[in-house]
């Protein structure tokens, strides 16, 4: 038998032999281990499982255009790569205008959004129904609803009124024949040319006349005058492309192509100025206790399709960050981006770090407080073994036993519990931590490698420590005094 | 290899009587000599244990030195004394003295086990064949007779071959046969094998294998 052999021995056989004792010491260390290792599981996860409880109260980020810049899909997706993936629960863009409801005389706001990206954002939103699934939907604030009387399955009638078209003006009127087309555009020496020009009922042009003062007179300021060059757009149907639809006046194409330009111009701001009407159905109402209840949310393709605009006002985001990395986020946003700046709504972001630091500070006091136990026990449990052990201890000294080697015993014995109290220790613990966690905060937790070492050299450490005690009593026996006498 | 004792003396604090501390064992010098066997004798509390062991290194003296050939015992360290003892000498405690978890051969075993030396098997074997002990080597310390057990602490202590032998009260448990079985034993180690053997006893029946014989009462050597 080697030695080596002999040491695992004599510890395995010390330990069975006072199974009892032993038992206690080591459900003791392994009930240590296992709240040890529950609640470090716990205490990793709390700001990842706080964090997204938290992240229910709403956004605690805001993405704002600078000043003069635009916001849109694009900025917001590029300015969004500051932020890691897995931090940033959604994102919820967000683009106001009012709409009418004619039929109703009402008119409120309205909010273009992705409703995908509202559910993460912001969860506490009680949606009676469904949220919209595709284009041609919408969902009413409350508040809406029981005014204008709709449910879900209701159609809504719904027009948006681009400001600058004549508010006095139905959309009907707006599209009546004989409505006038006026423009300009740059021509020859980067002289003004304007245009104005009649529409018939089938929105075809049936007079046209050219202000061509500005070109020069044996040029470009023949086009007013000249019947044949301004007769090929009558009966044409508007834009139209120079050279293919019209003939530029020989001598004067810039001045020609100028003419083109405006009146196509000219559709288009007159085509965007129509108010746009368009038929939705209600697929939910929305009760949120906010001045949300006021709103009608539509998705933001509808929204793009109504105004004709690209546009954002507001990103509402939901980020699972602590106040200075939010800070560092928004930082870098603001920074990074040309067009966009990152507010945080601070309110939500502070108590969220105070919450989290309560927390830990408890979870870490808790854990203390169970080793100090844990010690005590194991402590207690081994100083017992010693005094049992007093004669055999005596005995191995005189028989030639250094203090080194009952120091290596001993603390063989603890060390022995310690691994087997923190494989115990990380399996329950896992176990406990994954109950608490489903029971609490209603999400199961991921197993963490690293758990089950950090588990046994933790309750290694820590049964070690315990031992160091009884080993000062052990190796203080003095083998003459017990052996004398008995 | 002979011990010797430098006036060795072991002192107690006890506020008792007007003195704040007595001898267990007053000032004295010995020698035991390779091949010579000495019997100490004397009543209970005369302090004849505590003279042991300070001789076999197991209890410091207040004063004096205990030299083993040129080596002056209670100088070395820890480690340095607990190898001499478990190399050198061999020693029989009194009453019970076995390990309840090991065999009655593993505990005959274990002082060469501690230091991973060679197992002195074959001494063993002879040593329990002579006293009586020889099938018992795969039984429990639990399953033996006081008598068994004494006789496994001598073989213990024997099978080491060590050069200083002390034994206390070794017959304590045995009945006569045994008890010169026993005594026998020891005086032909320390003849024929030339080492030193200390026994502490009140067993009159010792002396006669004794070469020296020590008297001890109050703490103190009487004249022989």
């Amino acid at each position: 038998m080697t030695k080596r052999r002999m040491f695992l021995r004599m510890i395995t056989a010390s330990l069975l032999r006072r199974r009892s004792r032993m038992l206690i010491a080591l459900l003791s260390i392994g009930i240590g281990a296992t709240i040890l290792a529950g609640l470090v599981t716990i205490y990793v996860d709390v700001p990842r499982q706080m964090g997204a409880q938290f992240r229910s109260y709403g956004a605690n980020m805001l993405l704002l255009p600078k000043d003069g810049e635009t916001l849109n899909g694009e900025s917001l997706a590029e300015a969004l790569k500051a932020i890691p993936e897995d931090a940033l629960v959604g994102a919820a863009p967000y683009r106001y205008v009012r709409l009418d409801m004619t039929t109703r005389q009402q008119s409120f706001p309205a909010a273009g959004t992705d409703f995908d990206e509202i559910t993460k954002t912001s969860p506490y939103f009680s949606v009676e129904g469904e949220y919209p699934g595709e284009s041609g939907q919408v969902l009413v604030g409350k508040e809406i609803a029981d005014t204008v009387g709709v449910k879900p399955g209701s159609t809504m009638k719904l027009t948006y009124q681009p400001s600058g078209s004549a508010s006095d003006k139905t959309p009907e009127e707006s599209r009546v024949p004989g409505a006038a087309l006026s423009g300009k555009a740059e021509g020859f020496g980067g002289g003004i040319v304007y245009v104005s020009a009649e529409l018939d009922e089938e929105m075809k042009i049936a007079s046209l006349s050219v202000d061509a003062s500005t070109q020069t007179p044996e040029y470009g300021g023949q086009v007013p005058e000249n019947e044949a060059f301004l007769g090929q757009f009558i009966g044409k149907a508007l834009p139209l492309t120079l050279n293919e639809d019209v003939d530029a006046l020989t001598g004067a194409t810039v001045t020609s192509s100028a003419v083109v330009d405006a009146l196509n111009k000219a559709t288009e701001a007159a085509v965007s100025a129509q108010p746009k009407t368009q038929n939705f159905t209600v697929t939910g109402i929305l009760t949120t206790g906010g001045e949300e209840e006021g709103y009608v949310f539509l998705s933001l393709r509808d929204m793009e399709a109504m105004t004709g605009e690209d546009k954002l006002d507001v990103a509402e985001l939901s980020v699972s960050a602590g106040v200075d990395q939010l800070e560092a986020y928004a930082e870098a946003i603001t920074e990074n981006s040309g067009s966009v700046r990152a507010r945080l709504v601070k309110r939500v972001a502070r108590s969220e770090a105070s919450v989290l630091e309560k927390l830990t500070a408890l979870v870490f006091l808790v854990t203390l407080v169970v080793l100090l136990l844990t010690m005590i026990c194991v402590s207690t449990t081994m100083m017992a073994v010693v005094s049992e052990r007093r004669r055999e201890i005596g005995l191995r000294k005189a028989l030639g036993a250094s203090d080194g080697a009952i120091r290596a015993e001993f603390l063989g014995e603890g060390l022995f519990l310690g691994l087997l109290g923190g494989v115990m220790g990380a399996v329950l613990g896992f176990a406990f931590a994954q109950a608490v966690s489903v029971n609490v905060f209603g999400s199961s937790i991921t197993f963490q490698p690293l758990l089950l070492p950090a588990a046994i050299l933790v309750s290694m450490a820590i049964a070690a420590a315990s031992c160091l005690l009884p080993i000062k009593r052990a190796v203080a026996i003095d083998p003459a005094i017990v052996l004398k006498g008995e | 290899m002979a011990v010797k004792a430098e006036s060795i003396a072991k002192r107690y604090f006890r506020k008792t009587g007007g003195a704040n501390y007595f001898y267990a064992v007053q000032p004295v010098s010995l020698e035991i000599a390779a091949g010579e066997i000495a019997v100490l004798t004397g009543r209970s509390g005369s302090g004849k244990t505590t003279l042991l062991h300070m001789l076999s290194g197991l209890l410091k003296p207040t004063e004096g030195k205990v030299r083993i050939d040129e080596t002056d015992l209670y100088s070395l360290d820890d480690r340095a004394l607990s190898r001499l003892r478990s190399e050198r000498i061999g020693v029989v405690p009194q009453g019970r003295s076995a390990i309840d978890t090991l065999t009655v051969l593993e505990n005959i075993l274990l002082p060469a086990k501690l230091y991973g030396r060679p197992l002195p098997v074959e001494g063993a074997r002879q040593w329990m064949e002579r006293l009586g002990i020889a099938p018992l080597g795969d039984a429990r310390p639990a399953e033996l007779s006081g008598g068994e057990l004494r006789r496994m602490a001598i073989v213990r202590a024997l099978a080491q071959s060590p050069d200083l032998l002390f034994a206390d009260e070794p017959t304590g448990d045995l009945d006569d046969e045994n008890t010169r079985l026993v005594l026998s034993a020891f005086q032909a180690y320390a003849h024929e094998q030339k080492k030193a053997v200390f026994v502490v006893t009140h067993e009159n029946d010792a002396l006669q294998y004794a070469d020296t014989v020590y008297q001890m009462d109050g703490g103190r050597i009487l004249d022989r």
